[in-house]
């Protein structure tokens, strides 16, 4: 850690589509902060996912050093690995702490020998520990991976194609890195099972995160354009890796399908309706922040759904100056003041619901309120 | 010229074996004999093919149990969106070497007679075969974004097709489906062999970021990032297919170091190939390494001859003039050569290793695929 926030902090990006996002994204902060930190103490200690021995390593530090030589330019690697130290109380561990919790909350599972229930410290095994640091090391391998900049994109306003070339080269390796370290992780598991359900996760976070911000203009092929497809792209990007990852928690433990599929299902909907609320976050506000709005979250896809898409591109006509450049205030302004903020709302809700449902079946304890007090930050907008 | 290289390396299975790399950099540094020139200067296509016509040609042999190879890939490769389905499937065109699931074919059978079974290959080994190949292609794809390389075995590269952010993506697309595989397998040994590979892989890329300044601690740097980018792959698919038929740690090892010494003999052969080939017969420009401001084997060496190279490799080959003036020192000294002579003693490693395998037309034509690693010339 301590190398990571020797990172200088001039050269932030101020507006740029190339940017990650994740960090800003947490709701509400107050509440969802007293949450976490509740969850915080049930599951034992700390939760320093991202392993210190990886943060440690030689490999790390070397490109901790060369990422200070960043500072200043706009790779998007330089705020991805400022997230590891500012924010990372907040969304950058939640998965992990679903983990543990999911496991706690589910019990000891079976068969529970006595050689094994010693090994349990505050009601979690270690490989569900180790799941959990795992899980925590896939997802910001892809953020570091996300942040890959095209080259041939970059234009010379943009600063030195050098800088570029550089960054890229440290955000290959170290999401290279970090990936790695979770598969000998995962192979210290000794279960397949395990492996090939976490292996997947990761080919559905590639497939999720292929069509990321790639058509960031308002003309977004109508052709795909339902609620289902976005559920399904969404959980791809921002559910499998969860919804995976707490199946696999219950596997670890010897738990049946059935509580494995209510792990996975509480996995999935809490990812969405987690999706759905900074997607809302953005019209919660009462002035427009055009660096906040994206085409392809969910309040502007009810939106435009609810306008058909003869009205939309009236809308989209409408907002465009003779320059052809989008004004993303006025855009944002007919967004809010439709219908597709409440129905992004209710979604959200609906989501909340059905995790709710799945962890009901699983028995009565601190663990399970914690994750129903997720549900609930998660839910309220 | 003394005993083979890592002899008695036949110790615990794992590993990277009772460090031989380090005995090699003594040896590597002494004055050689000119015993060397054995294998000296322009290479000219395998001269000595016909007195060993007897043994078979490895890669005829393996080609029956390769004939799906591709198709298997792409069938794990089946992903809903065409684009990355496309990216993925990108190297799979039949058209590379497939070197590395050729010699876990071969090793697979040679094992399986070692170990009282018919050749038959094992439906486990056969994916350990296709996985190696993935596995490999993964981490090319992201060494040409990490190199800014825009061809490719004569093809333009997929980032510069593609960009490099859906490259990356593309990679680990493939790794992910790889890993998937092997799970599958539902072997937790094999899995661990497997994901030491990746590591590896990683960690070699990162060995290249640096370079050493003692003379000898940069050869045993090279040694070891030459282990672990292209040798590790090869040595643990083998020992993995080993695994899987015999559960006598010392066949592990056989295979292992058979599979180690060869890797890293290529690795050593293809450094030598970048100065004396020309681009079109590589399929990537010559001196590539150089350009990219990596000192290999044969810059190593010439440095002995010539000192003026050492602040050259330190600023890594950067300033105008360094990738010319190193080329022509490295062609004056013998540098070529010692690599060369370098890489036959790892190749007679190999030889000594798998030779301690019962007799079998597979063993012998791994045996003789050590001679066209060290006469290839593409």
């Amino acid at each position: 850690m301590a190398v990571w926030s020797r990172l200088p902090s001039v050269g932030l990006v101020s507006r740029a589509p190339r940017s990650l996002s994740v960090f800003s994204s947490t709701p509400s902060p107050p509440a969802w902060t007293r949450v976490v930190s509740d969850a915080e103490k049930i599951v034992g200690y700390p939760t320093s996912f991202m392993s210190l021995r990886c943060l440690l390593s030689d490999e790390l530090s070397n490109v901790a050093m060369h990422v200070r030589k960043l500072a200043g330019t706009k790779h998007p690697l330089l705020n991805t690995a400022r997230g590891f130290v500012y924010d990372s109380k907040h969304s950058l561990q939640l998965r992990g702490l679903v983990v543990l919790l999911i496991s706690k909350a589910a019990g000891p599972g079976s068969p529970a020998t006595d050689t094994l229930l010693q090994d349990m410290v505050s009601g979690i095994y270690p490989s569900q520990r180790s799941l959990a640091e795992i899980t925590e090391l896939i997802h910001t391998a892809f953020l570091v991976h996300r942040g890959i900049v095209n080259l041939k994109e970059w234009t010379c306003s943009d600063g030195p194609l050098k800088d570029m070339q550089f960054g890229n080269k440290m955000a290959v390796l170290s999401g290279d890195f970090l990936l790695a370290n979770a598969c000998t992780g995962l192979a210290q598991l000794n279960n397949t099972k395990v492996v090939e359900l976490i292996s997947s996760a990761i080919g559905d976070l590639v497939q999720g995160v292929y069509h990321e911000n790639h058509e960031s203009t308002a003309e977004v092929k109508e052709e795909n354009l339902s609620v289902a497809s976005w559920e399904d792209q969404m959980f791809l990007s921002h559910g499998a890796l969860l919804a995976k990852s707490c199946q696999a928690a219950m596997v670890l433990a010897g738990h049946d399908t059935q509580a494995q599929g209510l792990a996975y299902q509480y996995g999935k909907h809490l990812a969405l309706g987690h999706k759905l609320n900074s997607d809302l976050q953005p019209f919660m506000r009462s002035t427009a922040e055009p660096a906040l709005l994206h085409l392809d979250s969910a309040p502007v896809l009810f939106h435009r759904l609810t306008v058909g898409s003869q009205g939309w591109l009236q809308q989209v006509q409408q907002t465009q100056s003779t320059t052809k450049r989008t004004d993303y205030s006025k855009l944002w302004d007919l967004v809010k003041t439709g219908t597709g903020v409440q129905q992004a709302a209710d979604l959200c809700s609906y989501h909340g619901s059905k995790a709710m449902e799945a962890i009901s079946c699983f028995p009565a304890s601190e663990a399970r309120s914690a994750l129903e007090n997720l549900v609930g930050a998660v839910t309220k907008i | 010229a003394g005993g083979a290289a890592g002899a008695g390396a036949a110790g615990g299975a794992g590993g990277a074996g009772a460090c031989p790399e380090r005995a090699d950099t003594c040896r590597a540094l002494r004055p050689w004999r000119p015993r060397a020139t054995f294998y000296s200067a322009p290479r000219v296509c395998c001269c000595r093919t016909h007195s060993d016509a007897k043994l078979k040609d490895p890669f005829s042999l393996a080609q029956k149990d390769l004939i799906h190879l591709y198709e298997d890939i792409k069938k794990e490769l089946l992903v809903s969106t065409a684009e990355l389905r496309a990216l993925c499937e990108y190297y799979f065109d039949g058209k590379g070497k497939a070197l590395r699931p050729m010699i876990v074919v071969l090793m697979a059978r040679a094992c399986n007679i070692h170990s009282h079974r018919t050749a038959d290959l094992l439906p486990a080994q056969r994916s350990i075969a296709m996985i190696s190949e993935m596995i490999h292609t993964a981490s090319l794809v992201h060494d040409d974004v990490i190199d800014g390389a825009d061809t490719r075995r004569g093809k333009t590269t997929i980032n510069e097709v593609w960009g490099e952010r859906k490259a990356i993506l593309a990679g680990d697309f493939i790794l992910s489906a790889a890993s998937m595989a092997l799970a599958r397998i539902g072997n937790t040994a094999v899995v661990s062999v497997l994901t030491q590979v990746i590591e590896d892989l990683v960690r070699g890329e990162f060995m290249q970021l640096g370079s050493k300044d003692s003379e000898n601690e940069r050869f045993r740097h090279y040694l070891e990032k030459t282990f672990k980018k292209t040798a590790s792959l090869i040595a643990n698919s083998c020992k993995a297919v080993s695994i899987l038929v015999n559960s006598d740690p010392q066949v592990h090892e056989i295979a292992y170091q058979y599979g180690r010494n060869v890797g890293i003999a290529f690795q050593l052969v293809d450094d030598v190939l970048d100065f004396t080939v020309c681009a079109n017969q590589l399929g990537k420009p010559s001196g590539a390494d150089l350009k990219l401001g990596l000192a290999t084997g044969p810059v190593l060496f010439a440095c002995q001859k010539f000192p003026e190279l050492h602040a050259m490799i330190m600023r890594r080959f950067c300033s105008e003039g360094d990738v010319d003036r190193a080329w022509r020192f490295v062609l004056e000294s013998d540098g070529v050569e010692k690599t060369n002579y370098l890489a036959q003693r790892y190749c007679r490693e190999a030889i000594r290793q798998i030779s301690q395998l019962r007799p079998s037309t597979e063993r012998d034509a791994l045996i003789r695929l050590t001679e066209l690693v060290l006469t290839r010339n593409k």
